[in-house]
Parts: structure tokens; C-alpha cells; sequence
């Protein structure tokens, strides 16, 4: 790498070419202010808060766009730099109404920040009258246009990073507003709510409904985990503070979504309205009795215990780390022998040995095919990725109908996978995106494509990678189970109908998180921690294992999913491995 | 040494910076040996004396001819001047009126409001008469020292009046006593 030397307020910096000043500086913890500028999007030096002084230039310039060159002195906080960025908090400040009860509690106001580092103690220009309106037709934030800079983040965010488009600005000067698609309000827009505009707002203007008010950043803390929300497997903080979850927040430096998030992964999981399963249970006379965790699992044990291993059925949710699903076959499948197990998501057909793509190989596309899958409502986060793609140029081709999520960027609609593939076959560079949706035939038509594509599975379910390779997939049936064990865990119940068909007098376990009619009718209960309480693993569509953690403690007396699974093998006799590292460990390793 | 005379007074606000100033607790003894109130709205001398004094303090936004008419005697009978809250800073809630301005303002409050019967707006010659747009203290007269916050904290009021008793005049206050998040 070519390196440029410089000089910044006296002292000597190498840094490599085509870094701009701000880089240069941030990378010797010299603190620049910008408020336009964001590590994630594209600089565009509007807000001229970042201005420098560099000698020899004529007037002072913007840090975030202006490139280093060698010997460039430069001068971060002096007296002229200074006066110029107090001119500019004046002006900002002087344009709309920045009262703003939510950044005085929460600390978390970039703009905020700057009016008390550059001491903006009254205001030199004339109040600004001009009420603008707020819009909180959005479900999970609001915009407050009179606490807007109009820095341009979110609609960058909205257009680079989630290829959404639907954001815009509208009139000119001191009028000038965001707006959503041709001016409604964000509600009825083509927004898809993925708060990435709500993430990286330098003011309170976009303002999260939930955690407003919920306490001051610094009192929170950031704990990096995988989204459980879909097969994509983003990376993602829980910000909690006192044990309780305030928000989620995307991981910038995630490899995967590298700071996208969608609104599946960020809000959905805090609305959760569902009553928790906060203790183990036991049917005595045919009713529901809370029961210790020792007596609830000799009760299980021995029922298996007294049981043919044909007559044990096993069915999970995906929603499970790889931990359970490891612990949960070996000790099902492995020690116990039953053969009656399954998944209650299908699974996208395996067409190959080996990985033929990874999700980063959709970007890089001139032909992305779709075929069995919508991952725009399943898998928003693909989405976007393929979304990007069609920006830059790329074709998409649909198999499938007008109702598919992704339809609306489609270059073509075709009925006939067929002819899809003969499309894609004229391609640079395709992506073949396939899901549980294809047939068999479709499957074979694929394979064609084999060595000119790039092949991304894209999984139904969560981890249903790893449960398909524990050996958990379709062939359950229900009606042979005498004893069942239910891994449910969050999984809502519209997709367990399987369950109807079970036998009335076979004995139900049930591990699960929430209340549903199946822990109504079930014969043990079991309460199972949810996603910000529990450690593990996920493995992602691609098969890349990522660890989740435990933000906050399980309510009442849940435990985490592979610890129900280990303390049941416990009580059956079975030794297997009882630390979370041992069976992460062991985990991995068969999933390679 | 003979006091340093101090004048209060309050404009469109609320009182409650004056709440804060005496928020220094058992410090007041301290500044009371210090320092020499000559008047605020909280004594009985509510005007500044004519001979002056070194420190005049202000609360409370310009909202009416009245209140200019304080802030111009309160700005020639002191050598300092400071603003002290929000509203004498910035405008303040007496602001929010800025924004549907002055006569709907008035209308809403004096005649639209739900329980009022027969109401009219209040227009007695000795009633001070509203401004179009209500603004800080420094939109009218020249102030030395802004000391911002809703209300300031104590310690910024006790930290503004030792520095100024010491022979320093502070221009911006202290992070700590300045922010408030």
C-alpha cells in the first residue's frame, strides 16, 4: 500500500493514498466533527462541519471529501477553523425549532454534541419561526422535520445502502424536507421500515418510538449477537440497559450485512406480545401444575425411558441454536434410536456437495435468478443485497408470480425455470438464489447452470441448515408418535398444523418460550429462554457459524434451549456434553 | 471591602431559574456575605437601584414591550450582564408561540379556549403589548454571559458569581455545567 505523509496540528501521520483527511485523522484518534459524513455512506461534504484548515489552499476545506496528498499540512482546531464551525452550528441551529426533549435524555445527539463542544451557549441569528410537521405514521419511529439538519444520511442510507429508494428531499433552502416516495407520509410509502435512516440520524429527528426516553446511551450497553430472525444471519447489537432490552441495532463491522438490518430483525422481535412460559409444568389430573425442573425432567425421562424408540417423535423449530439441534440429535437420534424426527419449516433442496456462492457474491451480478423463494418478506436483507445488485445495473429474473416481494425489480417474470436458466446461461457472472419453492424438475434445471453460477440456498426457517444436518428434516409423522418432544421454542404456532394429526393419548412435550394452544394441550411444559437471553450458535443459509449471546437473563425460570436438551440427557443416563464451549465445540465440527 | 451589589429580575419565564439560584443551599450564607441584593422580584425592591450595580441577572424571554423596557433599565443600571435559562437564552417555551404566531395566539388563549365565555384579549394601557415573535434577552440588549439550561443547574449559577466575585469573567461555561444531556 502507497502511503502519503502529512502533518496534522503538528504532528507526522502516514496514512494510505486516496484516504481523505477525515480518514487520516480518524485513524490517529484526532476527532474531526462531521454530521453529513457516516463511516457507512458516501461523503458528500454538504454540512461543512468537518472544514480544516490546510495551508496553501485558499479557503478552508471539507475533511470528508478532500484527499491527502503528500506533505499536506493541515490544522484540525484552530482559531479560523473553529469560528467557521460555531458559524455553521449558528446557522443550523437558527433554521427549524432543535428543542428536543429525547436528546437531552438520551445524550445521543451528534448536533447536540457539537453545540456543547463548541460552547453554542445562545443563539446570534433570529429565531426561526416556521413550524414543520411531524410524521409518526411509521409503526416503530417517527420523523420530526423541526429537529431535521438535512444532512442527507437517511436518504443515502435509504438509496446506497438499502437500495430502497424511498426517501427524498423536497423544496429548496431553508423549506427543503425529507420526504418519502411522492410526498406521503412514510406509512403509506414504499418504506419497508428497516430503521437503517433511524440509525444513523445525527439528530433526534428520527426517533426510535420504543426507547425514547429509556435512558442515557452511555448507560446502555452494546452486545454484539446474530439476528434470529431469518437464515441470513446479520450481525446486530442488543442494546440493553438494567436487563432490559431497549433496541436492536445493526453491527457495522458485520461481515455479512455489514450494518443493514431490516425490519423483521429490528423491531419485530421487541413487540413481541405473546405471553411467556415462565415455568416448567406437569398435567396432573388433567390439568397444568407448575412443577420444579428436577421433577419435570424424571417425569419426561421415564416416560422415554419406558418407550419403543419407534414410538419417540422428535420435532424442532429452526429456531434453535446448533447447540440444541447438535444435542437434541445426538440424544434423540444417536443414544435414544428414534427414527420419527423432523422440522417443522421445509428445507431448500440440496444441489450440490460443496458451496457453490456465498450472499456477497450478489452484489458482484449482472443475471440474478430467484426461483422458490421471497426473500423481500422472509429474508428482507437479501433483498436488499439483490436490490443493490439491479442498481448497479444488474438483471433480475423472477421464476415465479407478480406477487413475489422482489417483483416490482424484476427485468423478467417467467413461469418456466426453464427458460430462466437459459437466460442466466447467457450471463457474465449469474447468481442462481433458490429456495424450499423449487420442484424437482426445477432442482435439475439448476444444476445446468453448475460452474458458470454462483449458488446461494436461500433457507426458510432460521438455522435450518444446521437442523437438516443433524438429520432433522421432512419424514415426521405424527400419527406413529407415542411420546413427542416438541422443540417449539418462539416459534409461533400457524406452522406447527403437523401437530394435529398426533395421536390424543401420546404423552407431548412441549419446549417453548411462548403460551399457544399447543402448551395448552400439551403434557410437560417446558420454559425455554428467547433470542436475547440465551448463548450459542446460529449457522447462517451460507453455513457460516456465528455465536449469539446472552444480553439479558431468562424470564422466570427458562433456561437456554441446549441446556433443557442437556439436563434431559442428564436425567436419561446419557452422558453427553454439558458445557457450552464443549458442545459449540463439537457442534462446529460436524457442521463442516 | 464594601459588597458587590446584585440585581435580579425576571421577564417572560417561569420563576424557575430563581428557584435554581437558590438551589446553592447553605452557599447562599456564603454569597450573602459576599454580595448585596438590591433588588428581585422575590424582595421587596422589585427595581434595580438608579445608581446601579455590578451585576445584573435576567430570566425569562422577550416576550412583550414591558419586558424590553426591563432588560433596557436592567442593562443600563448594571456593568454585567447575564441571561440566565433557556428562554433568556433562546426564547424558550414563551417561543412555541412563534410558531402560530402572536394574535392566533392570543385568540386561541383568550377567546377560542374551551371554558372561556365571552372573552376578549386583554388590551389595559398599563399591560405591556406583545411582540410579534418572543426572543432571548440578547435579541434586545447587549448580554456578557449566557447561561443556558432549563433551569441552569446551581453549581452554574454558584461557578458564574465566585468566578465573577474573583475578578474573572467567565465567557462560556465550564462542559460540566454547560451540558446537559
Amino acid at each position: 500500500m502507497t502511503m502519503v505523509n502529512i502533518t496534522m496540528n503538528g504532528q507526522k501521520i502516514s496514512a494510505p493514498a486516496g484516504s481523505n483527511i477525515l480518514q487520516a485523522a480518524k485513524q490517529v484518534g484526532i476527532d474531526i466533527p462531521t454530521l453529513c459524513d457516516h463511516p457507512a455512506l458516501v461523503s458528500i461534504g454538504a454540512c461543512r462541519i468537518c472544514v480544516v484548515e490546510v495551508t496553501g489552499q485558499r479557503t478552508l476545506i471539507t475533511a470528508c471529501t478532500f484527499p491527502i496528498t503528500e506533505g499536506m499540512e493541515i490544522q484540525t482546531e484552530s482559531p479560523q477553523v473553529v469560528k467557521a464551525r460555531k458559524l455553521i452550528l449558528d446557522l443550523l441551529f437558527s433554521e427549524r425549532n432543535h428543542y428536543c426533549p429525547m436528546c437531552q435524555m438520551s445524550g445521543d445527539c451528534e448536533l447536540q454534541n457539537l453545540g456543547y463542544r463548541y460552547g453554542i451557549d445562545h443563539w446570534i441569528y433570529p429565531t426561526y419561526t416556521k413550524g414543520f410537521p411531524v410524521d409518526a405514521s411509521r409503526k416503530y419511529f417517527f420523523m420530526d422535520h423541526n429537529r431535521c439538519v438535512l444532512c442527507g444520511r437517511c436518504e443515502r442510507a435509504c438509496g446506497d445502502l438499502v437500495a430502497n429508494h424511498t426517501l427524498g428531499l423536497r423544496n429548496r433552502g431553508a423549506s427543503s424536507m425529507i420526504h418519502a416516495d411522492a410526498n406521503v407520509p412514510f406509512g403509506e410509502s414504499t418504506c419497508i421500515s428497516c430503521g437503517s435512516c433511524l440509525q444513523v440520524c445525527p439528530t433526534g429527528a428520527l426517533c426510535d418510538k420504543r426507547s425514547a426516553y429509556m435512558g442515557r446511551n452511555i448507560q446502555t450497553e452494546h452486545i454484539k449477537s446474530t439476528c434470529n430472525q431469518c437464515s441470513i444471519g446479520c450481525g446486530m447489537e442488543i442494546v440493553t440497559r438494567g436487563g432490559n432490552v431497549l433496541r436492536i441495532e445493526s453491527d457495522w463491522d458485520a461481515e455479512i450485512n455489514a450494518g443493514l438490518l431490516c425490519k423483521n430483525g429490528r423491531f419485530d422481535p421487541l413487540y413481541e406480545d405473546r405471553t411467556r412460559v415462565t415455568q416448567p409444568m406437569i398435567r396432573i389430573g388433567g390439568k397444568l401444575r407448575p412443577s420444579s425442573w428436577d421433577e419435570t425432567l424424571k417425569t419426561i425421562a421415564e416416560k422415554i425411558s419406558g418407550t419403543n424408540a419407534k414410538e419417540i417423535g422428535v420435532l424442532t423449530s429452526s429456531n434453535s441454536t446448533n447447540e440444541a439441534l447438535y444435542l437434541l440429535g445426538q440424544l434423540f437420534c444417536k443414544e435414544l434410536k428414534a427414527t420419527n424426527v423432523g422440522l417443522l419449516n421445509s428445507a431448500a433442496p440440496k444441489l450440490f456437495d460443496k458451496p457453490q456462492g456465498s450472499l456477497a457474491d450478489i452484489v458482484k451480478s449482472d443475471v440474478i435468478l430467484v426461483a422458490g423463494t421471497d426473500p423481500a418478506k422472509d429474508q428482507p436483507v437479501a433483498s436488499f443485497f439483490v436490490k443493490h445488485a439491479v442498481d448497479r445495473g444488474a438483471k433480475l429474473i423472477l421464476v415465479g408470480g407478480k406477487d413475489n416481494g422482489l417483483a416490482p425489480f424484476a427485468t423478467m417474470i417467467l413461469a418456466d425455470i426453464g427458460k430462466a436458466v437459459e437466460v442466466a446461461e447467457r450471463a457474465g457472472s449469474p447468481v442462481v438464489l433458490y429456495g424450499a419453492g423449487i420442484t424437482e424438475k426445477g432442482a435439475s434445471a439448476l444444476k445446468k447452470l453448475q460452474g458458470k453460477a454462483a449458488f446461494v440456498a436461500i433457507e426458510p426457517g432460521v438455522n435450518t441448515r444446521a437442523a437438516v444436518a443433524f438429520g432433522f428434516n421432512n419424514g415426521f409423522k405424527a400419527s406413529a408418535a407415542k411420546v413427542l418432544y416438541a422443540l417449539l421454542g418462539e416459534q409461533g404456532l400457524e406452522s406447527a398444523d403437523v401437530l394435529k394429526d398426533v395421536d390424543k393419548k401420546a404423552f407431548v412435550v412441549v419446549q417453548a418460550s411462548y403460551v399457544s394452544p399447543i402448551t395448552e394441550k400439551a403434557d410437560v411444559v417446558l420454559p425455554m429462554a428467547i433470542w436475547s437471553e440465551r448463548a450459542g450458535s446460529l449457522t447462517n443459509t451460507e453455513g457460516r457459524v456465528q455465536k449469539v449471546s446472552k444480553a439479558v437473563e431468562p424470564a422466570g425460570e427458562a433456561k437456554s434451549d441446549w441446556e433443557i436438551i442437556s439436563l434431559l440427557a442428564n436425567k436419561l443416563g446419557k452422558k453427553l456434553a454439558t458445557s457450552l464451549d464443549e458442545i459449540s465445540a463439537r457442534a462446529t465440527q460436524e457442521l463442516k | 471591602m464594601a459588597k458587590v451589589k446584585v440585581a435580579t429580575d425576571w421577564l417572560a419565564g417561569c420563576a424557575g431559574c430563581h428557584m435554581s439560584l437558590l438551589d446553592i443551599d447553605e452557599r447562599v450564607v456564603k454569597l450573602l456575605e459576599l454580595v448585596e441584593i438590591t433588588s428581585s422580584p422575590v424582595t421587596d425592591l422589585k427595581h434595580p437601584p438608579k445608581e446601579g450595580v455590578t451585576v445584573g441577572i435576567l430570566e425569562g424571554a422577550i416576550c412583550n414591550t414591558h419586558n424590553v423596557e426591563v432588560a433596557k433599565q436592567m442593562r443600563e443600571r448594571c456593568q454585567i450582564l447575564i441571561a440566565v435559562g433557556d428562554c433568556a437564552t433562546f426564547g424558550g417555551v414563551p417561543a412555541m408561540r412563534n410558531l402560530c404566531g402572536t394574535d392566533a395566539a392570543l385568540k386561541r388563549a383568550y377567546i377560542d379556549a374551551e371554558p372561556v365565555v365571552d372573552g376578549f384579549i386583554p388590551d389595559s394601557p398599563e399591560l405591556g403589548k406583545p411582540l410579534e415573535m418572543v426572543t432571548g434577552i440578547g435579541e434586545v440588549v447587549k448580554v456578557d454571559l449566557f447561561i443556558p439550561g432549563c433551569p441552569p443547574r446551581a453549581d452554574a449559577f454558584w461557578y458564574a458569581l465566585t468566578e465573577l466575585l474573583a475578578g474573572r469573567t467567565p465567557i462560556i461555561l465550564p462542559p460540566h455545567l454547560f451540558t446537559y444531556d
